[in-house]
Order: structure tokens, then C-alpha cells, then sequence
């Protein structure tokens, strides 16, 4: 049949986080992909003989979707004029390692409503019957067959919104409709308002839980959670071997409820041996453009498979060039003369290798949307575009926007790609870590301790046009770039975090990195109010609930720090998981909100007032929903963590540490999804009681711990808290001793803690010792745990990770602290900031430490004003458009001496054009605008007079270098003339010599001098170019990469220049005295 | 020395061409040689060895060392725990190596088990920049395992033949001296003196005058310029101290010293590693301003390190010794002179050059490679004296320090023979 017409109208902006999943349409005629001469690598392991009467088939799923099929025989049961029904699809792998796809069929989709008390029999059948008669519906289910609402059934639920007491009306409708996508329009009459004519009544009611997408809705009932371990019990699955509608290589249909969905314990949390395809593309671009889809070909194609669980590397290495390449070992190459047949032949070895998840850095924006593309340009998408697991099913691609609290809003390509997961490590990345630069070379130097080659995009037209063996050098870097992300995955164990992440939550893996936090809790909430009989309703809100300006309530607290240098140890004393504990402390939730009018229907000993205003009922009258999924994600927690204590195999321990970091991050975010102003279901009052009782306790803590320990008490010395924040106070007990500071925390964290309800819990967990509090969220100090030796240097909101700080500013910071934290030599740091301000002003700072790099996010005309890596990023386009910096790149610039009153963003220039040319370094404007703020704010506190580290002596001594006369400005109207190389006398013209006569007597001197300058550069040159070539992996060829991340790529630079000067001076010796 | 000297230096070149030129000119020689050693077995290049197969393979050697320092180390490493520069060794057990050569590259498997397994006495140790073949079986999965290897061998010594005329009569010698360490903090003036005067004859009795006037050429190997240990702590770690500048007063002190000496007898000055030269090898002569006095007598022969010579018919090669020190440092050996054997069974002086030892940046050549083998090959600053003969006649030795051992070496032109002579100018003070 001709594949179904999607719905052309865009989610509603409001449903964002929940866009109603697409169906998928019907399977196109088989088309079989035709199998190349695979390598015995690329195919998963043969699948053994068995049985469907006797033998189960379990397995763990990954990906669920739905798409409507005929109904067929035994596993849907549908009246006969039926012609589509919903079939879910569950992808996964067993434990042999073959992929299995279970369609599960009978599953119905449904939402509710509240039954009015006078609704009786007709009414009901007034309301189907007024449902089904509607243009909204009909011309939904079209094509259908039957009715659009298939039943309408009484139901015993109660609404979780509000305190329901006693009495309470628990009838609830449930209606059934034949589709999913029926359900959308049906709320919409319901919500909207419809007139009942057979009964002549009016209906405009809320509805529940219709904004629950229906492969979640499935889930739910029958208790799959994402990444779990299902199974179809023998004899109750029907194989498919005719007329497969996958590439799986098992497929069975069963009917929902004898689907057994297993829990993620014992034997069933472990992970099957997943296939983890990693990819790689080179564009060949033009000059000066980043490369576009639509007329540059792709070139390259780099595919690795790994075997989750196996270390020993990839089981596959394929590259796939355009245009002959040398071999490489231990990969195997494939080269094609044309583009498309390339681009085929990578189709048929994707769908043979059978991944099950996709991975790559920045794939989603860049890597799958450009094939994707550029098959259209090529002419070639429908052959192309079939990446997915179901036979002959186009992948579809479409623009996404994401937006959430956490993690901003940005647009994206959304591409489905059925049965296969989509990992991209750089999304990840971003999310869970704050790293001063994202680019692949930074994070693999960050996590992997490796810096990677990086070939500019306008090198690689160049390596392309050249011959088999630069072809082949291309492919190298295209592997290694292939490779990087599967190490990364392995490293960071998102493989295992993600998968345990989605069976806490429950929620599909593909979820987790294309949706926003609010999801997960959704789906918990969901499950909670399931088992316990409770409804969401589909509340619609109209912009922030409470006050204005989108700022509903008041945040956490911060205690007014008293700035200083702490040479005592400081305690810190922190409210473990403090929101979630508040919320069980108190009650707080959804269902035990008692709104104003209802106060005189529960009596005051069963009612609470938080902090805020907000009554809850309490505990002993009835337990909130999110309480208890908070208690049970905190003991699982404490399970896991203990369980993780006891295990010894790294894979299972890799399993055990994900869980517990995943039940930590989703027992955080239950506090932000009743605060998100956008989200589904915010409750201010829930969150700004927690953050009021969080606030209120930790005053009560300050005032407890000062009025406990002191001299009147019998202790040493009256104690200070000197900062505290959220939910840590920082003690200072006035004791030398960390040991004493460290019995004296613990003490305190039991007195305290007995002032709160369980499980509000404080904590000792640490002492800063030094300590070095500069401001509000501004601290450096030695971390100790054990008083034995320190653990490490914890600092927060220091210049120390921002990357719009120069490296300089880094160093110097670090440096500093480590010498007055560890060393605790201030002096000594004062030395060392006095001597790199003289270097800086002597010019001796090597040029990478000055770098400032920035963003280009959009096309440098298209911003507004003058900024000035834009400004730099057109400059540099007039000198030559095939390396300057294209949009998505980031600009690095150095601040040039300018003319007097030259505005900020006219002093930017790029620094190979500034060492190439000489140009002086503006470094007063360092000085003022990069190191004097940190300096001042880390010395502030240990001396008297910081502002004596920015004059002095040692600001006296300035060098500027002499820019070379193609610089323009005024140095186009100097003559160069020969000068005394030791007093800078003008030479007569003509005179070749060396040194003026006056200096002649000491040339021993100042021959050995220059001696030094080129010996000093001559050893860093190795040393530099040396570090290049084992980066790149070879010795015979020369080095490519232009990683402007890479710190020694300017230096490296900067002495082949300084170093062809220095022999230049140093040959003027040999012209004469030889 | 023709080869070592660098008349225009540019630095604007990749090392990659140096390596490429090292290959290119030592893959004749060892085609012959694996041709010789392994009969029948075919030599290919790594992109066409095939799984299963047997084969020779001819390449240049890579190690990876985790412990080798690398500048990248300045930015990445935690700066508080800087590893111990300096170290003498900087092998771990699991250093992997990998041959490659003009098209890929590839892991030798088990290379330590096979050099436990094979080592023996006189085999070169793998050294990064090594050109060398392998045998063996390219296993399925990516490695290569090897079951045997070979080294360039030795090279011919045309001169063989013609000039060691043991018959000539009369003894005559070749004095061999390094490590003077003028102005440094060893310098031990009073026995530098001594040597001095012996040698230009105004020491000594008859006999000893006698042995002085059969010294027909003076070679200073290196190091006439001392480093000054207690300054080097705090200078190095001042702010923009740069360690190369030094004063001035040593270098006249040896400008003195070296006019004394070119006064009586031919004398080679070489540059070594602390004195007033170039640090990139290979090192070019120390210039004629630096030695205004000692530069006005004819016999002073102002040379490059490595430096290379014939004296009475004797060919003579030598370094100052940075080139044994630093392979002393990535390989597990210790013994100064079979290193230098290795040096000369391999055909290259300074395989580890320009890895970890600075060299010019060579385009189309490589100097290091010994297209032939010398009847001396010394080198300078070694810790102590040593010295073997190899057969076919290459006489090593390492000459030490003198400001450390006092010691200088004489070589006997007719013979070869070769024995040190011991200069002690303690006045018993601190004893």
C-alpha cells in the first residue's frame, strides 16, 4: 500500500515535551537489502534452532514504537470491519546477541474523564455516540474502519490534583479509542466543549491522562520500563518467518497481556552484548564555506561496530572513500568512483551490521542529517534513506526544537531511524558535563588524556584532490574521529548509565537525550498513580501559575559569607538530598495540597503549614505520590550503592554505580518538575514550600550550631558558620586540629539532624582546610575527608574552567591557589604572580596562554553591532576565505596594541596573523581585563595590599615587539636599516658587519647572547614538533592539524618563527668574522 | 665533517622528511640483508602483508612510552606533580612498538616477550627511529608477531685495508678528552692544568715527555664548558630564565686554555652539550669569536659534533656523547659501549634523534647514517672509561668526564691499543 500521510500540522508549542508520537506507516512491498560480500565480522551471530511451543523468547528491548497494520488472526481481536489497529513494536537483543523484534498487538489506546454523578446510561452512550459523529474524528479515522471510540467503560479512579477527601466522587469514564492518534482530537471536543444533542446536555470537562504518548501509555501498563529484560513465554507467541516486516533476525507477534515484562533485578540487570556502530563522515567543502549538503559530496564514511561488554576493541573497521585509498591496517577499506553507490553500499552495511545503537560526536547535526541530504541531492533518497530496522521503511527526518529548563532550548534534526537508538556523545557531553570547550580534540584531551589531530576542513579538498596515499591519510583521521566516540561511550559508561537511567525512570532510551528532564518524573508520577489508582489530569497552563515575570517563588538561600582566609579547618556540614527529604519530611504532593477552602475538612493535627503559606495534609493521613517515589528512588539508591560495595566484576559494578547515579539525578528532579513554570504539571505550591523549608533550615542550623558550640557549653571556643549555601554550612570551629574539626562536624550533624522530621538527615561530610572564601559561591580550599592527608583542591566559581578565559588566567589562578592552599606560601604566590606580570609585560608569555576563543553561532553579517571575534571572523574572510572561521567554529583571537582609542572589538586579531607579523600584544589590556579581577579577588583575603601585585617594580620592564612593515599602519613608512645587534646603532649602509664598532670588543658576549636565544628555540622546536608527530600516529609523513585547541599549536608556530629569526641574527656573525 | 656542517639552517621543514630520507636510504641495505639472513622469505611492505603469511617486513621502529616527557605535559598534567625530569630511564614494562614505513604502520604483539625470549649479547634494542626488518606472521585481529629480527649490520670500512699498516714503525697516539667543565661546579682546575702541561710536554720525566711528544693530535670531545649545578636550581626556576645564556668568563677560560694547547700540538674542538653552540645536533663548530686567541693558531680545528676524521690513516668518528646518553635513557640498556656496538650494527648514530634528542630538521638526507664504518668511534662525557674491540676492527670508546674522573684517554694509531691516563689535582684539602 502507498505509505500513510503523516499529520502535516507541527506539534502544539505547548505539548513540546510531549509531542504525540508519529505512527509509523505500513511497510512498503519487501525489498530486500542486497548483502555484500560481508566480512565475517559484520554479520551478528547466527540464531540457534528452537522452538516457539517450548522455548521462550527473552530479551532485552531498547527502542518501542507503534506503527497500524491490518489486524492479524489469534493476537488482535477486533470486529471484522476493522482495517487498522495499533502494533507496538519492541527492537532489542537477546542474550546470544541476535536482534529481536516483538509486535505486540491488542493494546488500546484510552484516556479518562469524571463521570458526573447524574451521567447514567444513555448518557454514555450519548457521549460515544457524539464523539464518533464529529468531522474531527471521522476524518481522522478514516480508512480505519469502525468506530472512532471503540468503548466507553466505567472506571474507579481518583484525580491526584488536591487533597481528595472522603466523599470524594471516584468515578471516572474511560474511553477507548481504535487509535492512538484519535486521542488528540477526541480531548480536544471534550476540553473545547460539545453539545450531547441525544440527551440535550452540554460537555466541557478535563481530561486525564490524554497527553500520555501511547507508546509510554503501553509501557506503563503493562510495566516495561525503558531497557528492560521482556519475554514471550513459550507457546504464546506466533514466529514470523514468511513475510518478516523487520531485519531482526527473530520477529514473533503476541498478544499484550501475556507479555512479561521483568523487573530490572537479579539475573534480568544485566545488559545484552548491544552493537554499537560509531560514524564518522568527511565533506569535501568548497573554499571558504563550511560544507552544505546540497553541493559538496561527502568522501568518506567511517562505520565502527563494538560489542557492548567486549573490550577488545571494535569487531569492525570499515571505511568507505570516494576516489582509490591506500590501505590501512587492520581496517578495511572500501573506495568507490561515485558518490551514490558509495553512499548505497554504506546503507547495505548498516542495515547488515544491524546496530542497535547509532553513535558519533555532533551525528545528530551534522553526520546523519548531511547523508541524509545529500542522497536527495544525489537524487538518490528513497533508495537511500533506509536506515532503520523495518524492511523498506523510509527514514523520515524532520526539524525538531528542544527545550527544557535544564538544558536551553536549541533546535535539532529529528531523524527516525526505527529500531536503532541514536547516541550522540556530544549532546551527552554537553549535558552532564561543563567543559571549557566541546569540540572533539578538548574532550577527548579532557576524559581520554589524548589530543587528536584535526585537519581544517579547507585541508581536506586538498588531501581529497591529491593521491591514494592522502586519500588514505584522510581516512586515518576519519577513523580515528569514528573511534573517539566509542571510547568516550566506554569510558563515561553512558552505555550503562543511560540504560539504568531509563529503567529507573522508565521511560525509552531514546527519551533520555531528546527530552527534558520532566518526562522521567512524568513517567514515574504516571506509574505511582497507576498502582495506586490515582489519574493525572491534563491541565492546561496558561503561562506562570503564580507572581509575575515567570519568577513564581522564592529560591534557596544563601548565608552572607564572611569573607577571608581560613588558616583553621572549616567544617561542612550538608543536608543530604535535601529537597527530596523535605518532600518526604513533610508530605508534600500533589495529592496531599490542601487548597483554602479546604482546611476545615481535615482537623489541625493532621495538616501542616510550610514555611510558605501552603497546607499539606500529613502523613498519618495519607501519603503523597511523590514522597513515596522519592523514598523508594532513595532506598534503590542505597541498595545499589550498597551492592555496588560488595561487587568486584567491573561490568556489573559499571551497572551497579549507573543505577545509583541515575536514582540520585531523578530523586533531584522531582523538586523541578513541580517548579517548571513550562512543564506539565507545575505546582508552585509544592515547590516553593520545599525551598521554603530548605531556607528555614538552614537558618535553624546556623542558629543551633553557634548556640551549641561555645565556651559557656565546655567547648575550646565559640564556632562561627561563616558561609552556607542551599544546603551546606560551613563551620568554623576553631580548632587546629582536623581531626578535632572532624569529630566536632559529626557531632554537630547529630545534634542538628535531631531537630528535623526523618529523613531529613545532616551530614559531615568534609573539612576545608586551609579554606579560602572570597564571596558568594566564590571558595578555594584543601579537601580533606580523612584527617590523615588532604584529598584533593576543591574550588568553586574560580576562573579556572569559563573558556572565555584565557589560559593564562587559568594557570595563574591554579597556580596560585595550589601555592597558597597546598604550599601555604604566600609569599611564594606573590613571587609568582609579580614574575609571570613581568614576563607578560616582557613579552615572554607564549602567545597560546593569550588565546581568547569565541563562538561564531550564526553568519558574521548577521549580527548586530560589533563584536569582535565577528569583527575578526569578516577581517580574516577578506584575507582569505578558505581558512577563516565558517559558522558553528569557534574564533580564537589575541587583543593587539591598537590605536589610542581604538574600540574593544577592533584589537581582536587572529594570532597567526599576529605572530606572523609581529603585531605587539596588548597586554595592559590582560592585565586590567583578564588577571587583575581573579587576582585581586584570590589575594584579597590573605594580604594587605593586593592591588601591590599590579605596580611595582616588576611592571617597570615593558618590551613591545616591532611589527613587520606588511602590518600596514605606520610601519608601511619605515625604511629597515642594518642596526648594531647589541646597542641597536644604525649601521653605515653597506656595512655587513654584525656589531658597531663600539661593541666589537665584546662579541664573545654577545655572540653567546644570541647563542642562547637559538639554542633554547632549537630544543623546544623538537620538542614541539616531536609531541606533534606521535599525536598524529606517524612518522613519515608530515603533520596536518590545525587544532586551534590544541595549546602548543601556536607556540609551535611561534618558534619556527622566532627560531628562523634568531639563526638569521645568528648567520650575520658568520658573514663577518669567519 | 663535511656532512654534519650546515652551511644555512632553516627551520621551516617537519621532521617527517628526515624519517622519510632515514628509510629511503637505509632500505637498500636492508633488503640485501634480509635477502642474506632469511633466505626465501619475501619482503613486503605493511600494507600488503597478508594474515597467515610469512613474511619480512622493512621499517622504521616507534615506541610508545608512557613515561617519555612530552611538552604536551606543561598544559595537561597536574603541574604540582611534575615527573622527575632528568630520570634515567624512561621505560615501563608495557611500552608497545610499532613498525612503520612509508605507508602504515602497525603493532608488533608481544615485542617484550620476544626480546626476553631472543636477546642477545650485541642485538640492538629497539629504539624509536630504528630502521630495521621484521619477521613474521601478521596475526588475524591487527597484530604482527615477529620471530625474528634484523639489523643493518655493520657497515664496510673501505679504508680497512689501506691504512692500518701495523708495520709502520713508531708509536704514535691520539689523545681523547671531554668534559673539562670549565666554570662549572665540578671543574677541577688543578688536574685540568696538569693535563695541559703534560701534554704540550712541560710535565713530567723523560719518559713521560717522550710518551707526550708521540701525541700527534688532541681531540676535545665536548663539555669544555661546565654546567653550574647550584645555579641551574634557582635560575631555572626564575621567570623567563633562559637556560642557555651562561656567562662569559668560562668560555675565555677555555679560549685560554685551548691557545696553550693549539700552541704545542693539533687540537679539534667539538661542541657538547653545555658549551657555546647550537643544541640541535648536529651541533656546528663553536664560532671563531668565541676563541680570539686559540682561533689565531692554524691547528685549531674548530669541529661539529658528531665529528669525523682521519689521523695517521685512522678514520675516526665520534660524538660528544648526547646521542649515547639519550638512547641510554629510552632503552634498557645501560652499558655505554654496547650501545655505541648497537650504534654501528644499526648504521645510525642517533636513532632517538629528532624523537627525544633535538636535530635539524634535514630534508633530503639524513647525516647520521654510516655509510661506512670507522676504525675509532669514541664518545665524550660518558661516566666513566671504557673501552672494546669489535672484530672487524672498530676499536670503541667512551670517553669520560674529566672534570668527574680526571681521566684522559690516549689511542695508539699503529695498534689501536687504548688506555686512559689519570690526572689527580687533589691537594688532600677535604680529606
Amino acid at each position: 500500500g502507498p505509505p500513510a500521510k503523516r499529520q502535516a500540522t507541527g506539534p502544539d508549542p505547548d505539548d513540546m515535551d510531549f509531542i504525540e508520537d508519529d505512527p509509523s506507516g505500513p511497510p512498503e512491498p519487501l525489498e530486500d537489502v542486497e548483502l555484500g560480500e560481508a566480512g565475517r565480522n559484520w554479520v551478528r551471530p547466527p540464531v540457534a534452532d528452537f522452538d516457539p511451543a517450548s522455548t521462550a523468547i527473552v530479551f532485552q528491548q531498547l527502542e518501542v514504537d507503534y506503527y497500524l497494520a491490518e489486524p492479524r488472526a489469534g493476537v488482535d481481536t477486533v470486529p471484522v470491519e476493522v482495517k487498522q489497529v495499533p502494533v507496538l513494536r519492541l527492537f532489542g537483543v537477546n542474550a546470544a546477541g541476535n536482534s529481536v523484534c516483538a509486535l505486540v498487538h491488542g493494546f488500546e489506546p484510552y484516556f479518562l474523564i469524571e463521570r458526573r454523578p447524574h451521567w447514567g446510561a444513555d448518557h454514555i452512550q450519548a457521549l460515544g455516540l457524539a464523539l464518533n459523529v464529529g468531522q474531527e474524528l471521522l476524518g481522522k479515522a478514516k480508512g480505519v474502519g469502525g468506530p472512532a471510540v471503540t468503548r466507553i467503560e466505567p472506571a474507579e479512579r481518583r484525580s491526584i490534583w488536591n487533597f481528595q477527601p472522603p466523599g470524594t466522587s471516584t468515578a471516572f469514564l474511560k474511553i477507548v479509542v481504535s487509535v492512538p492518534n484519535l486521542v488528540a482530537p477526541a480531548r480536544g471536543l471534550l476540553e473545547g466543549g460539545m453539545s450531547l444533542s441525544a440527551v440535550n446536555d452540554f460537555v466541557k470537562c478535563t481530561t486525564y491522562e490524554s497527553n500520555v504518548l501511547f507508546t509510554l501509555r503501553f509501557m506503563v501498563d503493562c510495566k516495561v520500563v525503558g531497557g528492560n529484560w521482556v519475554e514471550l513465554p513459550a507457546g504464546a507467541y506466533q514466529l514470523e518467518t514468511a513475510r518478516p516486516m523487520t531485519h531482526c533476525q527473530i520477529e514473533a507477534h503476541i498478544r499484550y497481556d501475556k507479555l512479561i515484562s521483568h523487573a530490572p533485578d537479579g539475573e534480568y540487570s544485566s545488559v545484552a552484548p548491544l552493537r554499537i556502530m560509531s560514524i564518522d563522515i568527511e565533506c569535501c567543502g568548497r573554499k571558504g564555506c563550511f560544507p552544505e549538503a546540497k553541493i559538496d559530496p561527502v568522501i568518506q564514511i567511517a562505520s565502527m561496530v563494538s560489542v557492548s561488554g567486549k573490550m577488545d576493541g571494535p569487531v569492525v573497521k570499515n571505511i568507505m572513500t570516494l576516489g582509490s585509498c591506500a590501505s590501512i591496517v587492520g581496517a578495511e577499506v572500501m573506495s568507490f568512483n561515485d558518490e551514490a553507490e558509495m553512499l548505497l553500499r554504506w546503507r547495505d552495511l548498516l542495515v547488515e551490521s544491524d546496530p542497535d545503537i547509532i553513535i558519533g560526536y555532533n551525528i545528530l547535526n551534522f553526520d546523519l542529517p548531511y547523508l541524509y541530504e545529500r542522497a536527495d541531492a544525489l537524487k538518490i533518497g528513497k533508495k537511500f534513506q533506509v536506515w532503520g530496522r523495518v524492511r523498506g521503511s523510509h527514514t523520515r527526518m524532520r526539524d525538531g526544537q528542544f527545550s527544557s529548563k535544564a538544558y536551553g532550548t536549541h533546535e535539532y534534526k529529528d531523524i527516525t531511524i526505527e529500531g536503532r537508538v541514536q547516541f550522540d556523545l556530544l549532546t551527552a557531553i554537553q549535558r552532564d558535563h561543563k567543559l571549557s570547550s566541546y569540540s572533539l580534540n578538548s574532550v577527548s584531551a579532557h576524559f581520554l588524556g589524548e589530543q587528536k589531530e584535526d585537519v581544517h576542513h579547507s585541508a581536506i579538498a586538498d588531501l581529497q584532490a591529491g593521491n591514494e596515499e592522502t586519500r588514505r591519510r584522510l581516512a586515518v583521521y576519519c577513523l580515528k574521529d569514528a573511534y573517539l566516540p566509542q571510547r568516550l561511550l566506554d569510558k563515561l559508561m553512558y552505555t550503562y548509565n543511560y540504560i539504568e537511567m531509563a529503567r529507573v525512570t522508565g521511560v525509552p532510551l531514546s527519551y533520555l537525550l531528546t527530552r527534558g528532564q520532566s518526562i522521567k518524573v512524568f513517567s514515574q508520577l504516571l506509574r505511582k498513580a497507576a498502582a495506586k489508582g490515582f489519574v493525572i489530569p491534563n491541565i492546561k497552563v496558561q503561562g506562570p501559575v503564580a507572581g509575575a515575570d515567570g519568577v513564581g517563588y522564592e529560591g534557596a538561600t544563601v548565608l552572607d559569607p564572611k569573607i577571608g582566609f581560613y588558616d583553621r579547618p572549616v567544617a561542612t556540614l550538608d543536608f543530604a538530598s535535601l529537597y527530596p527529604s523535605i518532600m518526604m519530611a513533610h508530605n508534600l504532593c500533589y495529592t496531599t495540597l490542601l487548597t483554602k477552602d479546604q482546611l476545615n475538612i481535615v482537623p489541625p493535627e493532621d495538616r501542616e503549614q510550610s514555611p510558605s503559606g501552603d497546607w499539606f495534609v500529613r502523613n498519618s493521613r495519607q501519603r503523597g505520590l511523590l514522597p513515596e517515589i522519592l523514598e523508594e528512588l532513595l532506598a534503590a539508591r542505597k541498595r545499589a550503592k550498597n551492592d555496588l560495595k560488595a561487587e568486584k566484576d567491573p561490568f556489573k559494578r559499571a551497572v551497579l554505580d549507573g543505577r545509583q547515579l541515575a536514582l540520585k539525578v531523578s530523586a533531584n528532579s522531582v523538586y523541578g518538575f513541580t517548579g517548571a513554570t513550562v512543564g506539565k504539571m507545575p505546582c508552585l505550591a509544592i515547590s516553593a514550600s520545599t525551598t521554603s523549608y530548605g531556607r528555614e533550615m538552614i537558618m535553624t542550623t546556623r542558629q543551633l550550631v553557634q548556640e551549641h558550640y561555645t565556651r559557656a557549653n565546655g567547648y575550646e571556643t565559640d564556632c562561627e558558620v561563616i558561609y552556607g549555601d542551599t544546603d551546606s554550612v560551613m563551620v568554623n570551629f576553631k580548632v587546629a586540629d582536623v581531626a578535632r574539626a572532624m569529630e566536632l562536624g559529626r557531632e554537630a550533624a547529630a545534634v542538628v539532624s535531631k531537630a528535623f522530621p526523618p529523613p531529613v538527615k545532616l551530614e559531615f561530610e568534609k573539612v576545608y582546610y586551609p579554606y579560602l572564601l572570597m564571596n558568594k559561591k566564590r571558595y578555594a580550599g584543601l579537601l580533606w575527608t580523612r584527617p590523615e592527608t588532604h584529598d584533593k583542591m576543591d574550588s568553586k566559581g574560580i576562573e579556572t574552567v569559563r573558556r572565555d578565559n584565557c589560559l593564562l588566567v587559568r594557570n595563574v589562578v591554579t597556580t596560585c591557589l595550589e601555592r597558597i592552599l597546598i604550599g601555604k606560601d604566600v609569599q611564594g604566590a606573590v613571587g609568582y604572580v609579580k614574575g609571570v606580570i613581568a614576563d607578560l609585560l616582557m613579552n615572554k608569555i607564549d602567545l597560546s596562554l593569550l588565546v581568547i576563543s569565541k563562538g561564531l553561532t550564526q553568519d558574521a553579517d548577521e549580527y548586530e553591532g560589533k563584536i569582535a571575534h565577528v569583527e575578526l571572523a569578516k577581517k580574516m574572510r577578506k584575507r582569505d576565505p578558505a581558512t577563516a572561521p565558517a559558522v558553528g567554529d569557534r574564533v580564537p583571537y589575541v587583543i593587539i596594541k591598537a590605536a589610542k582609542g581604538a574600540k574593544a572589538w577592533e584589537k581582536a586579531e587572529d594570532p597567526i596573523y599576529a605572530l606572523e607579523h609581529s603585531l605587539p600584544i596588548d597586554v595592559q589590556h590582560y592585565l586590567e581585563h583578564h588577571l587583575s579581577q581573579p587576582l585581586l579577588r584570590i589575594f584579597e583575603p590573605v594580604m594587605k595590599n593586593p592591588k601591590e601585585l599590579l605596580c611595582g617594580d616588576h611592571t617597570r620592564c615593558i618590551a613591545v615587539s616591532t611589527p613587520s612593515t606588511a602590518a600596514g599602519g605606520i610601519m608601511r613608512f619605515a625604511k629597515v636599516t642594518m642596526s648594531c645587534l647589541a646597542c641597536k646603532a644604525p649601521l653605515p649602509s653597506g656595512c655587513k658587519d654584525s656589531l658597531c664598532g663600539h661593541c666589537k670588543p665584546q662579541e664573545a658576549e654577545i655572540y653567546s647572547r644570541t647563542l642562547g636565544t637559538v639554542s633554547e628555540l632549537e630544543a623546544q622546536y623538537g620538542a614541539l614538533w616531536t609531541a606533534c608527530q606521535r599525536c598524529q600516529g606517524s612518522l613519515h609523513m608530515d603533520v596536518l592539524c590545525t587544532s586551534r585547541d590544541c595549546p602548543i599549536f601556536y607556540r609551535r608556530k611561534k618558534v619556527q618563527k622566532d627560531l628562523n629569526e634568531a639563526m638569521g641574527q645568528l648567520d650575520r656573525f658568520d658573514a663577518t668574522s669567519w | 665533517d663535511t656532512r654534519f656542517r650546515a652551511s644555512k639552517r632553516t627551520y621551516d621543514r617537519q621532521y617527517a622528511q628526515l624519517y622519510f630520507s632515514r628509510l629511503m636510504l637505509l632500505k637498500d641495505v636492508m633488503h640485501k640483508r634480509v635477502e642474506q639472513l632469511w633466505r626465501g622469505v619475501p619482503v613486503c611492505s605493511i600494507l600488503e602483508v597478508q594474515e597467515g603469511k610469512e613474511v619480512a617486513v622493512i621499517g622504521t621502529l616507534y615506541k610508545n612510552m608512557k613515561l617519555k616527557p612530552s611538552i604536551l605535559d606543561e598544559y595537561t598534567k597536574d603541574r604540582g606533580l611534575k615527573a622527575a625530569l632528568g630520570a634515567a630511564n624512561f621505560c615501563a614494562d608495557d611500552d608497545s612498538v610499532v613498525m612503520e614505513d612509508d605507508g602504515a604502520r602497525m603493532v608488533l604483539s608481544d615485542w617484550g616477550l620476544f626480546l626476553s625470549r631472543h636477546t642477545l649479547p650485541g642485538t640492538p634494542q629497539p629504539r624509536t627511529g630504528l630502521v630495521m626488518a621484521v619477521r613474521g606472521v601478521h596475526e588475524p585481529g591487527g597484530d604482527f608477531f615477529v620471530s625474528a629480527v634484523a639489523f643493518a649490520g655493520l657497515a664496510p670500512n673501505p679504508y680497512a685495508a689501506a691504512a692500518l699498516a701495523a708495520s709502520r714503525p713508531g708509536d704514535t697516539y691520539l689523545a681523547l678528552v671531554s668534559g673539562l667543565g670549565l666554570g662549572g661546579g665540578r671543574a677541577d682546575l688543578l688536574a685540568t692544568q696538569l693535563a695541559a702541561d703534560w701534554l704540550t710536554g712541560n710535565l713530567g720525566s723523560a719518559a713521560e715527555q717522550q710518551l707526550a711528544a708521540q701525541v700527534v693530535r688532541l681531540v676535545v670531545a665536548g663539555g669544555g664548558i661546565g654546567q653550574l649545578e647550584g645555579l641551574a636550581g634557582a635560575a631555572a626556576t626564575a621567570p623567563g630564565a633562559n637556560p642557555y645564556n651562561r656567562s662569559a668568563q668560562p668560555v675565555r677560560d677555555l679560549d685560554l686554555l685551548l691557545a696553550e694547547l693549539a700552541a704545542a700540538l693539533p687540537v679539534d674542538v667539538m661542541p657538547g652539550p653545555e658549551d657555546p653552540a647550537n643544541v640541535a645536533l648536529p651541533q656546528q663548530p663553536m664560532h671563531r669569536c668565541l676563541f680570539p686567541g686559540a682561533a689565531s693558531h692554524g691547528s685549531l680545528v674548530r669541529a661539529t659534533n658528531p665529528h669525523e676524521f682521519e689521523c695517521g690513516g685512522v678514520r675516526v668518528l665520534g660524538s660528544s656523547g648526547q646521542v649515547v646518553d639519550d638512547m641510554a635513557k629510552y632503552c634498557g640498556l645501560r652499558d655505554r659501549l654496547d650501545l655505541m656496538q648497537r650504534t654501528l650494527a644499526c648504521r645510525h648514530l642517533a636513532p632517538t634523534a629528532p624523537d627525544t634528542l633535538t636535530c635539524y630538521p634535514f630534508t633530503d638526507d639524513d647525516p647520521f647514517i654510516l655509510p661506512a664504518t670507522p676504525h675509532v668511534y669514541f664518545a665524550g662525557n660518558q661516566p666513566e672509561f671504557a673501552t672494546r674491540l669489535v672484530p672487524v676492527v672498530v676499536r670503541l670508546v667512551a670517553v669520560p668526564c674529566f672534570a668527574r674522573t680526571g681521566t684522559l684517554v690516549l689511542l695508539n694509531l699503529r695498534t689501536l691499543a687504548c688506555h686512559p691516563v689519570r690526572f689527580d689535582g687533589s691537594l688532600g684539602l677535604g680529606v
